[in-house]
């Protein structure tokens, strides 16, 4: 377990409702707390990621959240844009050609253009350099889709290399595409919970992600996790009580789920970290704070991991 | 507060004894598959045939169904998988998991002309329009469910459909796919090639206008000329895509089809449901009830008093864990309280957070209960 997490861009992902959102917030801003220049992305999500810091939206415009970090949702629309104008270099003729409502439809035509803009800006700021030559950004955490859209968000560089024509639009994919399957550059994060059919698509997304993106796996979180709480005398004390056995009984069974689910994540390559079960009213700013707490040791430069343990006492 | 909804109106057990097609909408991850096929289930035991569609990889509940070699056909759950959970359906139950690759390549084969058929299936760009076209999943499944009806070889239809990111993506599919290949933009841009049906390296010379030579800049030309391949070889699907797209609109309309809305009590959660619930209302569709899952059920008196009776330390972490299981709880009631406002008029059915995730038989025969009310979720115990 000597690895922290070094690479530039991170992919946040897992099955729905596992709790990617807050631990995409929560990775980017425990780099922002240790002082990197860090972006956090979503995708096309209505700025759910600000809801949960209780900052304002950034919408679709890179907005500085709090020191070192900075938020965007990428929107499709305005990817498109923006990449056209790249190309294109001049905004009038972008106006009389995509502001075109024929042009806009027929856009849509092309496979995956919309989701290949929107991964088009995330390497876009990754390469985006400071007047001095440093990264503009040091650290981009993406808020990614849940599996099946992950998977073929993830694909899309290599998927169109496969379906389109040589031209600028494989030139993209194919500058992309080795960004992506570089472990020094880009990893993915696979939260999960200790229950059945996230962890199953764990193993199965790790899989995929390894076999048919080449993406690096470089962290486990699993969410949720339930340290035990009762000892060999309580279990004695409380034997037998009608009442009380089934309280002991659920918080044991959660015990026991989140033992079981970090044995078998202990099988994958990547290490688990553990972030415990929060009991707040409402999920914002203070469970993605306990979060970023929960995953600081994975944050810290290599070789300061030692004093350092995860979420959960075991 | 709600009165609990007494077992002999059940919203839920009278869709099952009545309504022909049952789709189970709603976020990711709340537990949509599982409803569904529960749904099923009881189906099967109130004597009327049924076959669960889902498109759900998750394979642990598709083998506790006895799904896990299927692909795209429809198969018998055999009784004895059904009987180990003390399950006696009056009736067949059956399964399938749409494979949308497949789906698809039936879909081409079976409505356009042989001449076509495989311009259409080689063509490099239609696979991945066809799986990753946003509202294609919601479409196909869709389509099946019509194909399925018009077959009549069930009583009772339940459709799980894909997580839909946005619900409005759902409601959308048909005419988002409609106007993907009924694409007046494209045929603008194109026509004289089209008409001529000489699509070549000239095109863009002959159909040349500004705006296509420009957009060659972003694709390169050879992509466009894909394009324009597929949709000249698509051109005669037009016709049955409205014709079906219609269809899949009647069909949910009609008095004998109904959704059934799956949610979590988890806020944001909470939210989606609700702007689902407005747009299905919105869209004049039936729904059965709004089915709260995974709700945690209040401590009890009597549990806490047991508790700070007990000798120290057990006593400090059992009224920890209490307080724990309360918090949830009161949240829980207070988000169940804010969709019941919020959706008034239609009936909320809760179903409590198991100790043990659902992905068994006998899970689903544990939510099923819930369902149709033959248990019920007590009502608000705090104090």
């Amino acid at each position: 377990m000597s690895s922290s997490l070094t690479q530039r861009l991170f992919f946040v992902t897992g099955k729905g409702g596992v709790g990617k959102s807050t631990v995409a917030s929560a990775l980017a801003l425990a780099f922002s707390q240790r002082g990197e220049r860090t972006l956090l992305c979503e995708l096309n999500a209505n700025d759910r990621v600000a809801q949960l810091l209780e900052r304002p939206p950034p919408g679709p415009d890179i907005q500085q959240l709090e020191p070192n970090l900075w938020a965007v949702d990428i929107r499709p629309a305005e990817a498109m844009r923006e990449y056209a104008l790249m190309i294109l270099k001049f905004s009038a003729v972008y106006r009389t050609v995509f502001e075109n409502r024929l042009v806009r439809h027929f856009l849509r035509l092309i496979p995956s253009l919309q989701e290949l803009v929107m991964i088009g800006k995330i390497f876009f700021h990754l390469r985006e350099t400071l007047p001095g030559g440093e990264p503009r950004f040091s650290r981009i955490v993406v808020d990614a889709p849940a599996t099946g859209h992950a998977l073929s968000f993830l694909r899309l560089p290599q998927v169109l290399l496969e379906t389109v024509p040589p031209g600028p639009l494989a030139k993209e994919a194919e500058v992309m595409r080795k960004l992506l399957v570089d472990p020094a550059v880009s990893a993915s994060v696979l939260v999960t919970l200790p229950e059945e059919l996230p962890l199953q698509e764990t193993f199965e997304l790790a899989q995929s992600l390894e076999e048919r993106v080449g993406l690096h796996h470089a962290l486990t979180v699993l969410n949720s996790f339930t340290a035990p709480r009762f000892d060999d005398a309580d279990q004695t004390q409380i034997a037998g009580n009608p009442l009380l056995e089934p309280v002991m009984g659920h918080h044991q069974q959660r015990v026991a789920q989140s033992q079981e689910a970090l044995n078998r994540l202990r099988g994958l390559r990547a290490p688990v970290a553990l972030v415990p079960l929060f009991f707040f009213g409402k999920f914002g700013r203070e469970a993605v704070e306990q979060t970023a707490r929960a995953l600081r040791p994975w944050v810290e430069p290599s070789g300061r991991l030692e004093s350092a343990s995860s979420g959960g006492a075991l | 507060m709600n009165p609990p909804t007494a077992d002999a109106n059940n919203p839920l057990k009278s869709a099952i004894a009545a309504k022909r097609v049952l789709v189970c909408v709603g976020a990711g991850g709340v537990g949509k598959t599982t409803v569904s096929a529960a749904l099923g289930v009881r189906a099967a035991m109130a004597n009327r045939s049924a076959l669960v569609c889902t498109i759900d990889p998750a394979r642990r509940l598709a083998n506790a169904l006895g799904l896990r070699e299927l692909g795209n056909t429809e198969t018998r759950i055999p009784d004895s998988a059904l009987h180990q959970a003390g399950i006696h359906p009056g009736a067949p139950l059956f399964g399938m998991m749409l494979d949308m690759k497949q789906s698809w390549d039936a879909f081409i084969e079976k409505n356009t002309p042989p001449d076509q058929r495989e311009k259409i299936l080689g063509n490099r760009l239609y696979q991945s329009i066809s799986t990753r076209l946003a509202g294609s999943q919601e479409y196909i499944a869709m389509e099946k469910l019509w194909e399925l009806r018009n077959r009549n070889d069930y009583d009772v239809l339940v459709l799980d459909t894909p997580p839909t990111a946005h619900a409005l993506d759902f409601l959308e599919a048909p005419k988002r796919v409609l106007d993907f290949f009924d694409n007046d933009a494209a045929r603008f841009l194109m026509t004289p090639a089209l008409l001529a049906g000489k699509v070549g390296l000239q095109f863009l010379h002959l159909g040349g206008s500004f705006a296509t030579k420009t957009l060659a800049k972003l694709t390169g030309v050879q992509l466009l000329q894909d394009i324009a391949n597929l949709l000249l070889a698509t051109r005669s699907l037009h016709d049955t895509f409205r014709e079906r797209a219609k269809g899949v609109r009647q069909m949910l309309e009609a008095p004998e089809s109904t959704f059934v809305l799956v949610t979590t009590p988890n806020p944001e959660r909470l939210n989606e449901a609700i702007r689902f619930h407005q747009l299905l209302k919105e869209s004049a569709l039936d729904i059965a009830a709004i089915v709260v899952n995974r709700v945690q059920i209040s401590p009890s008196a009597e549990q806490k008093a047991a508790a700070a009776s007990a000798p120290s330390p057990t006593r400090e972490r059992l009224l920890e864990t209490l307080a724990e299981q309360s918090k949830v709880a009161e949240e829980d009631t207070r988000g169940i309280a804010m969709l019941q406002t919020s959706c008034a008029g239609t009936p909320l059915i809760q179903v409590p957070r198991f100790e043990l995730d659902v992905h068994d038989i006998e899970g689903l025969s544990a939510t099923a209960k819930y369902l149709v009310g033959e248990r019920q979720v007590p009502s608000d115990t705090l104090s």
